[in-house]
């Protein structure tokens, strides 16, 4: 449990950091990023809540939520960044 | 952990095609204060430490039985024996449809925002000689991993990144659709896997079940055929979104007459 | 039988595809996607009203291990409002969007923001929610796009981070309450959740990232530009329904879920930020130049009168009383999302026919466009809280539920708020009813001017009479924790 244990922290410490530029960085594409950083740890939570010791099978519920949850984090970047990039393409006009 | 990987690496190819349009555009929402940074790193700091306990008591001090041994108990009834598809498919199929309705409209979004970029040059013989294995390489791999997602992990996200991969290296080596097609037929891969999903859990309705309720000897098959699908959405919106806005075409359907495309 | 429920969010979703198939076809489709939307939350309603909340276990599967979807009160009145206000706004909107080479995207995402809005009001799962809550941020956000300009689409990605940040919030939560609790599903939970330190920390987590969605102040700051900014009947949406999605789950966390869990000082510190907000947002709309930022300021004060009753609901011990608080709280949310929207497709037909949205510039509107001032007219009716609107009664029960609870603090802000919202609304009336030729005389379409009229009269007038009704479906409840 100690392993799962330390995974899900290191997630935790992510989840603030990615929040943190998410409010701090003035760059939007740090910001985007920031976000990233965030789902990840969260995903990073939610894989070692999956574990529940070397004899026992994993949970599978959470796994399935990971994948669903990056799918959905991997649109929301690419709205982010082709809405970024149309902005930057508009300050060039 | 394989799912992880996969999509840390395609957000990360996301965000580095930003860094490849060089700086942001100047979006500076409020200059930050020195009081304000200190606040948000205090702010962060006291919720790591709070998460931080909760997992500690959650996973360490005092962990609760979850779901998995009623997912395991039940895997024998969903069709597939790989837990994992049973989930996303079976038990709570409900939300991997909406969230193929989420890429869908955020692969909108992208295409009301701009236009695509530019292609790039027509590549040389050596990296052509690779492409021509190297496609269908992928897209062998990608078949196998939808194949396989009922034992093994694999399914149709994954089978749909190694896809939309497959037209990654396509648009790179100098083909500007990245294998995808135009018009009618391009809408129609981005409704398909919606499209059989909602069918299927509804079709399944006529027969006095549940909606998504599988009939027991054809559950297998219909996850099967809903995998495909989406697989082919999937990976049609990520070299969509690769492309970075609508291709030329897209309005086309909508306005000009253009009776052959939507008959064929 | 039970499959009724799928309805809401099947038949837009499937017209969303069908919309998307055919381009040219897309307005036909669109609009009746959205009729048929609206018939089956109808369907929905008439079997709540004759034999309480109903439950469907997606798959076949137990709640838990599936997802199940549940209607009761509060869900089935947010589906009421969200399937009526989006069949005037899509009348409206055949009109607005017919020549724009945009329409068929706007069309597709369109019926994907009501599948979101109906999924998100029927999920029993919290899992399931956050998918929800970001199909609703993404679809919302690409319609605010929709308008083109520079302003728009910077309005729109600080939407976009905004919303995203609260929704990973809303996820953290929910990653918590899986490791404490085992289960996802929310009736399980309302039995499970008690006080702790798990539940804490989820609590603040899930709430922080919905208060980021519904702009209470002072996380308020994205949503002037944002909706002011967007086509007008995207903005009626937006301000309409959007917000009140946040709002709602907000509710079903604090009043069900959690119950046992919220204390009296952390609900006093959201009641604190509602008025501050009611204050702050009507100030700012009084000052605003334009009708539709008016309009958006005047949502962010709104939105604060909502979060002032949850010091109060807090303070009452639950039964009559309390559903008493909360039918009028749904009843205010109600009449403001009638009101809201008839408002701002109001300004989208001033804004088509005069070419700019200055309030000091509207001086003829009501000469050339009678109906659409006339909305205005009514629409600020229910916006300031005058008989007989439904936010009349629904305040009316807010200060008695003040006088109940001793919460005297409350009164004040109630009192200056509905002056102010008085004095705004009237300054607009005042230019719009002057004469002038800032609105030259026009052919008016119905098709624009009727939606939103028929809008207004419901929040005036309807809700006004059925209020009874508001108060009698609100407290069925599908979650242990509201109705033990």
């Amino acid at each position: 449990m100690t392993q799962a244990l330390i995974y899900a922290l290191t997630g935790a410490v992510l989840f603030m950091l990615g929040v943190r530029s998410t409010l701090l960085r003035d760059s939007l594409l740090a910001r985007i990023l920031g976000l990233n950083v965030s789902g990840a740890g969260i995903f990073l939570i939610f894989v070692s809540l999956a574990y529940r010791g070397d004899s026992m099978p994993t949970d599978p519920i959470p796994h399935a939520l990971v994948l669903t949850g990056l799918v959905v984090a991997i649109s929301a970047t690419a709205l982010a960044l082709a809405l970024n990039r149309r902005l930057r393409e508009m300050d060039d006009e | 952990m394989a799912e992880a990987a996969i999509g840390a690496g395609l957000s990360g190819a996301l965000l580095l095609i930003a860094l490849r349009d060089e700086t942001d555009s100047n979006l500076t929402a409020l200059k930050v204060s020195q009081v304000t940074r200190w606040l948000v790193d205090l702010f962060s700091l006291i919720m790591t430490v709070l998460i931080g306990w909760v997992l500690w008591l959650t996973i360490y001090v005092e962990p609760v039985e979850r779901l998995a041994p009623l997912a395991n108990a039940m895997l024998e009834h969903s069709g597939v024996s790989n837990p994992v598809t049973a989930v996303l498919l079976n038990y709570r199929g409900y939300d991997t449809l909406l969230e193929l309705v989420v890429v869908l409209a955020a692969v909108l979004g992208v295409m009301v925002v701009g236009r695509e970029r530019r292609g790039y040059r027509q590549a040389g013989p050596v990296f052509c000689g690779l492409v021509h294995w190297l496609v269908p390489l992928l897209i062998v791999t990608a078949g196998y991993l939808l194949w396989i997602g009922a034992h093994t992990p694999g399914g149709a996200f994954q089978a749909g990144a190694t896809l939309a991969a497959a037209g990654i290296v396509l648009r790179l080596a100098g083909n500007d659709a990245a294998g995808l097609p135009e018009g009618m037929w391009l809408r129609w891969l981005l409704v398909a896997g919606i499209g059989l999903f909602l069918t299927v859990g509804l079709g399944v309705t006529l027969n006095d079940g549940q909606f998504l309720q599988y009939p027991k000897a054809w559950s297998g098959t219909l996850i099967l055929l809903i995998e495909s699908a989406a697989t082919a959405s999937i990976a049609a919106a990520l070299v969509l979104a690769y492309r970075g806005g609508r291709p030329d075409g897209w309005l086309s359907v909508a306005d000009k007459d253009n009776d052959r495309e939507v008959s064929s | 039988m039970n499959n009724l429920l799928i309805w809401p969010v099947a038949l837009p979703l499937l017209s969303a595809l069908l919309a998307l198939l055919w381009p040219r076809r897309s307005t036909w489709i669109g609009v009746a996607g959205t009729g048929l939307s609206l018939s089956a939350v109808l369907l929905v309603s008439r079997q709540v009203v004759e034999s309480g909340s109903i439950e469907l276990a997606l798959g076949g599967w137990a709640p838990g291990l599936g997802i199940a979807l549940r209607v009761d009160g509060l869900s089935l009145l947010m589906l009421l409002m969200s399937s009526l206000v989006a069949m005037a706004v899509a009348v409206y909107s055949s009109v607005y969007f017919s020549d724009s080479e945009r329409r068929g995207e706007f069309w597709v995402l369109w019926l994907l923001l009501i599948t979101a809005l109906h999924a998100l009001f029927l999920s029993g799962d919290l899992f399931n929610l956050y998918v929800t809550l970001e199909l609703l941020g993404l679809s919302a956000v690409v319609l605010a796009c929709l308008g083109g300009s520079r302003a728009s689409l910077q309005a729109a990605l600080r939407y976009l981070v905004l919303g995203l940040l609260g929704s990973l919030a809303f996820l953290m939560g929910v990653a918590l309450i899986y490791a404490g609790y085992g289960t996802l599903d929310m009736a399980a939970l309302g039995d499970a959740i008690e006080a702790g330190p798990t539940a804490w920390v989820a609590l603040s987590l899930m709430t922080g990232g919905l208060l980021i969605k519904s702009a209470l102040f002072p996380l308020h700051f994205w949503l002037p530009p944002a909706h002011a900014n967007a086509p007008a009947p995207v903005s009626a949406v937006l301000s309409a329904l959007v917000v009140k999605a946040a709002l709602y789950l907000i509710l079903r966390l604090w009043l069900e879920l959690f119950d046992g869990v919220v204390t009296q000082a952390s609900a006093m510190i959201i009641g604190v930020l509602g008025a501050v907000a009611v204050l702050w947002g009507s100030w700012a709309a009084l000052q605003a130049q334009r009708l539709k930022l008016m309009a958006a300021y005047s949502t962010v004060a709104q939105l604060g009168y909502l979060f002032l009753f949850l010091p109060l609901l807090a303070a009452i011990p639950e039964g009559e009383g309390r559903d008493l608080a909360l039918g009028a709280l749904v009843l205010l949310a109600l009449t403001h999302g009638f009101a809201k929207s008839a408002f701002f497709l109001a300004a989208g037909v001033i804004m088509q026919r005069a070419g700019h949205d200055r309030i000091a510039e509207l001086g003829g509107t009501a000469r050339a466009l009678p109906v659409t001032a006339f909305t205005i007219a009514l629409a600020g009716v229910a916006l300031i809280g005058l008989p007989p609107s439904g936010s009349f009664l629904a305040k009316w029960q807010l200060l008695s539920t003040v006088f109940v609870t001793g919460q005297w603090l409350w009164l004040p802000v109630i009192a200056v708020g509905t002056l102010l919202a008085g004095a705004y609304i009237f300054r607009l009336l005042g230019h719009a009813f002057a004469p002038g030729e800032g609105v030259g005389p026009s052919l008016s379409v119905g098709r624009e001017e009727i939606p939103a009229v028929l809008l207004a009269l419901i929040a005036t007038l309807l809700l006004g009479f059925w209020a009874a009704e508001v108060w009698e479906l609100v407290p069925i409840s599908a979650y242990a924790g509201g109705e033990a």
